[in-house]
């Protein structure tokens, strides 16, 4: 039998997928999809349902502004994708977005250190040299990432309100005013939304169809299965805290240009909202599984979902931020129930 | 079958069938014509099946014969669609495993399902701590007890320690203790030898005896056909999800079972290598892999071999004996801490298993949670080795499906469908897409650790083709395997390891399955 291998190449997986029927081929295109389809479900029905009870919701101006809502957020979450899927986490993301946004505008004031524009790069360099730290202590000398990136928190934190001596810092970049501002558009589309959109594609590009993706997705999913089919798994795991990082920083950047200020102690919601948005998305916290798909999907929840609850009538405005609780929490379950269809419908085949 | 049998013993040695002897007794446990379908396949088709007081029945029988949907019948996992269960003359159902465990109906799985890091006492009385009157955990009783019902099977362990200090067969011997302090007066034991040494697998039967005296009834389910035959009072043979018959184990062989279990004459499988196989002369090439003095603190020490281009080195010996951790310095997964490996004559130290794979080393690991990506595609755990040679800069899956689709089929994968989950394979058919990862570039040295255990007949014979393909095409195999059949069956030159050491190597002379395992 070993002798006619080289006849039959090919032929098998043809014939295979000829024996099945348009309805199990779709059954098992939406089975394996569940992770997509839950959140997109979730994300018109929202969608669908602001734009039926509100007026505002669906103008130019609010679709803008959600986007310029988002994007910073969207821009930290294409790297907290990659730790997540990697089975790690980062905690310290929202303190080293603040730290990069202060350090910035910290070396344009230049009373120390006065780098003009080129404090733009140096500080997303310090973020990456944060992300490098965490993924070396977490990939090689073995600190959970919980751990080291609950330390990191505390350490960037620290540093932000050391450097700024704990002050707002209100002369910044006009780089960054520039790109953060709603009236910079291109087409209609807020520029900041578009930085976000090049990071999202580049994460999916990266996650989808490199070499490097493929390792992060493998990792999370079984880290000694990667490793024995020599995989490097700590550089994996190293390469996506840096990642984490260096996002984080731009996200920083972002917010300095869209608030026109650096705020040390400005920013830490940033954290739970990234996260609560990969995993809205439908990202599994245990790794291996979801994507970039996932999270635009998550993002775009999250950004729709806050902005419409403030467009609501007859909603106290006190009740809103519980309001918004239950709802993500709705849409969990919805993930969590596609999930295990897709689970039963795996174990049928 | 086995009715003729028992009318013409002259002509057939097989022993007299069981009706005999079940009349003898009241059975405490009895399956009455029992059907289990899943969707449209048939895993049982009308099963009788019975457990007298006081036995140890064995059930063997091929892969997907129906041992598995058996046992999850008795133990309340799956309902019969047709049939019934008879439990001390009474039809009972069992609706989960819950009510299965409340009648007295214990398991012990494969996967055993303790708590490493609780004391062997505190394991022993999982979930059923004995109290003192003010309603805390009574840990002085609960040692003693724990020494005593340990004590009774033979097991002679400080129940003080952590249980994850006890060898895997220690580990199963409390279990077993667990199960039968909770009040199970019947016991089902799924392959509880599979990863036990010799002198552990006596000491698991000297305790399933023990039990036996006592009136518990087990029923053992195992591949080893010679440990069903070592301790079992009757053996059921299950064959294509019906039973072929139930024969006391008076006489009976491992010829007999494996007849019955293929249904084809078993001299022609080779199987059984009691007779001896002699080894062909050695191979005179230049040695691809050397290694000199290799020791790793703890697991082995000074051990010295080569493995050489077209010839299969078998590496032989009980768990434990070092062999794995062997492998994994060779992989680059652990670092020696002495000794040298040479390959093609230069010296190599990989530090990772990405450097030792890039020199063309593979390793197929024995433990299938380090080889398989259950919840992703056949071609992703495929192409993941050699990504690097399959894809340049971009990844396209389009061409990853097609090089995995060759890849299993050239192995044997059943479905051969690389879009499918790996995890929605039977374990042997993830075994061969392990081993699919490492022929999309051929390495110069295949290290494999148990290639076929789990493996039913025509599937370990598929696997063990492809590996002498593999060896004409130049490759130096290194085979390892606790199963001396595998290691006879195919090795060019064996070597014997014990306690972390070569205890003996085979070059070109008769070796038995006896005198390989005096060795181990």
């Amino acid at each position: 039998m070993v002798q006619e291998m080289p006849q039959g190449v090919g032929a098998p997986l043809g014939d295979h997928v000829a024996q099945r029927t348009g309805r199990q081929v779709a059954l098992n295109w939406a089975s394996r999809n569940a992770r997509l389809l839950a959140p997109l479900v979730t994300l018109i029905i929202m969608f669908i349902f602001f734009s039926l009870v509100t007026d505002v919701f669906l103008t130019t101006q609010n679709l803008q502004n959600i986007v310029t809502q988002i994007a910073p957020i969207a821009v930290a979450a294409t790297g907290v994708t990659f730790v997540l899927l990697c089975a790690e986490i980062d905690l310290s993301i929202a303190s080293v977005a603040t730290f990069t946004g202060v350090l910035a505008a910290w070396f344009w004031v230049g009373d120390t250190i006065a780098l003009g524009n080129w404090g733009i790069p140096v500080a997303i360099l310090i973020a990456a040299a944060i992300g490098l730290l965490n993924g070396y202590m977490v990939a090689f000398v073995g600190i959970p990432s919980f751990m080291m990136t609950l330390a990191m928190l505390t350490i960037a934190r620290g540093l932000s309100i050391f450097v700024s001596a704990g002050k707002p810092i209100f002369e910044v970049p006009p780089v960054l005013k520039q790109l953060g501002s709603v009236s910079s558009q291109i087409l209609g589309i807020p520029v900041i939304g578009l930085v976000a959109l090049a990071v999202l594609l580049l994460g999916e590009f990266t996650l989808s169809y490199t070499k490097f993706g493929r390792y992060v997705y493998m990792t999370g999913a079984n880290r000694e299965a990667a490793e024995m089919s020599g995989v490097n798994t700590r550089q994996v795991v190293m390469m996506s805290l840096v990642i984490a990082a260096v996002t984080a920083g731009v996200t920083g950047l972002l917010f300095v240009g869209r608030l026109s200020s650096a705020n040390p102690s400005a920013g830490e919601d940033i954290l739970i909202s990234t996260i609560a948005a990969v995993v809205l998305g439908g990202t599994s916290l245990f790794g291996g599984e979801g994507g970039m798909r996932n999270t635009i999907l998550g993002l775009l929840i999250f950004g729709i979902l806050s902005n419409g609850l403030n467009l609501l009538p007859n909603i106290p405005i006190t009740f809103k931020q519980a309001l918004q609780g239950i709802v993500l929490l709705a849409a969990l379950l919805l993930n969590v129930f596609a999930l295990r269809i897709e689970r039963v419908q795996t174990r049928n085949e | 079958m086995a009715t003729k049998m028992a009318t013409d013993p002259a002509e057939c040695p097989t022993p007299p069938s069981s009706q005999v002897q079940a009349n003898a007794a009241e059975p405490i446990l009895a399956l009455r014509g029992v059907t289990k379908r899943f969707g449209g396949a048939t895993a049982l088709d009308g099963v009788d099946f019975d457990l007298l007081p006081g036995e140890i029945h064995g059930l063997v029988g091929e892969n997907g014969a129906g041992k598995s949907t058996l046992m999850k019948i008795l133990s309340g996992v799956h309902t019969p669609d047709e049939g019934e269960i008879v439990l001390r003359g009474e039809v009972v159902q069992f609706s989960s495993p819950a009510e299965s465990k409340a009648r007295g109906i214990g398991m012990i799985y494969q996967e055993l399902s303790c708590m490493p890091a609780l004391t062997v006492a505190e394991n022993v009385f999982l979930g059923s701590q004995p109290t003192t009157r003010s309603g805390l955990i009574d840990w002085k009783s609960m040692r003693r007890h724990a020494g005593e019902y340990l004590g009774a099977l033979g097991i002679d362990v400080d129940v003080a320690s952590p249980l994850r200090t006890l060898s895997l067969g220690g580990q199963q011997l409390v279990e077993i203790a667990r199960v039968v302090y909770s009040g199970a007066s019947i016991i089902v034991l799924d392959e509880p030898t599979s990863a036990l040494s010799g002198p552990e697998a006596k000491r698991l039967f000297a305790a399933m005896n023990e039990l036996k005296a006592r009136g518990t009834s087990l029923v053992f389910i195992s591949h080893f056909l010679e440990d069903v035959l070592a301790v079992s009072d009757r053996v059921t043979v299950l064959k294509n999800s019906r039973k072929v018959a139930t024969l006391s184990n008076n006489g009976l062989t491992k010829h007999h079972l494996i007849q019955m279990m293929i249904g084809r004459d078993a001299e022609t499988l080779a199987e059984s290598y009691e007779g001896g196989v002699t080894l062909p002369s050695p191979s005179t090439s230049q040695p691809v892999l050397a290694v000199e003095g290799l020791s790793l603190a703890g697991s082995f020490a000074d051990v010295s071999f080569d493995a050489r281009p077209g010839e299969i080195l078998g590496i032989f010996g009980n768990l434990g004996a070092g062999m794995t951790e062997v492998a994994r310095v060779l992989f680059g997964r652990e670092q020696p801490t002495s000794g040298t490996m040479l390959l093609d004559g230069k010296p190599i130290a990989p530090k990772t298993t990405r450097e030792a794979k890039r020199l063309g080393i593979a390793y197929l690991s024995e433990n299938r949670r380090a080889t398989i990506f259950p919840r992703h595609e056949i071609f992703k755990n495929i192409t993941l080795a050699h990504l690097d040679e399959i894809v340049g800069g971009v990844v396209r899956q389009s061409r990853e499906v097609a090089i995995a689709g060759d890849l299993a089929k050239r192995t044997g994968v059943r479905p051969p469908d690389p879009i499918l989950a790996a995890g929605n394979l039977s374990g042997g058919n993830q075994q061969k897409v392990a081993l699919a990862k490492w022929l999309t570039v051929q390495p110069k040295v295949l290290i494999l650790n148990e290639p076929t255990r789990g493996m039913d007949v025509g599937a370990k014979r598929e696997v063990l083709d492809l590996i002498k393909a593999l060896k004409a095409e130049g490759v130096a195999v290194i085979l390892i395997s606790t199963e001396p059949e595998t290691v006879l069956a195919e090795a060019d030159r064996i070597l014997v390891m014990a306690k972390g050491q070569i205890a003996k190597e085979f070059v070109a002379e008769r070796v038995s399955k006896d005198l390989l395992m005096s060795y181990a």
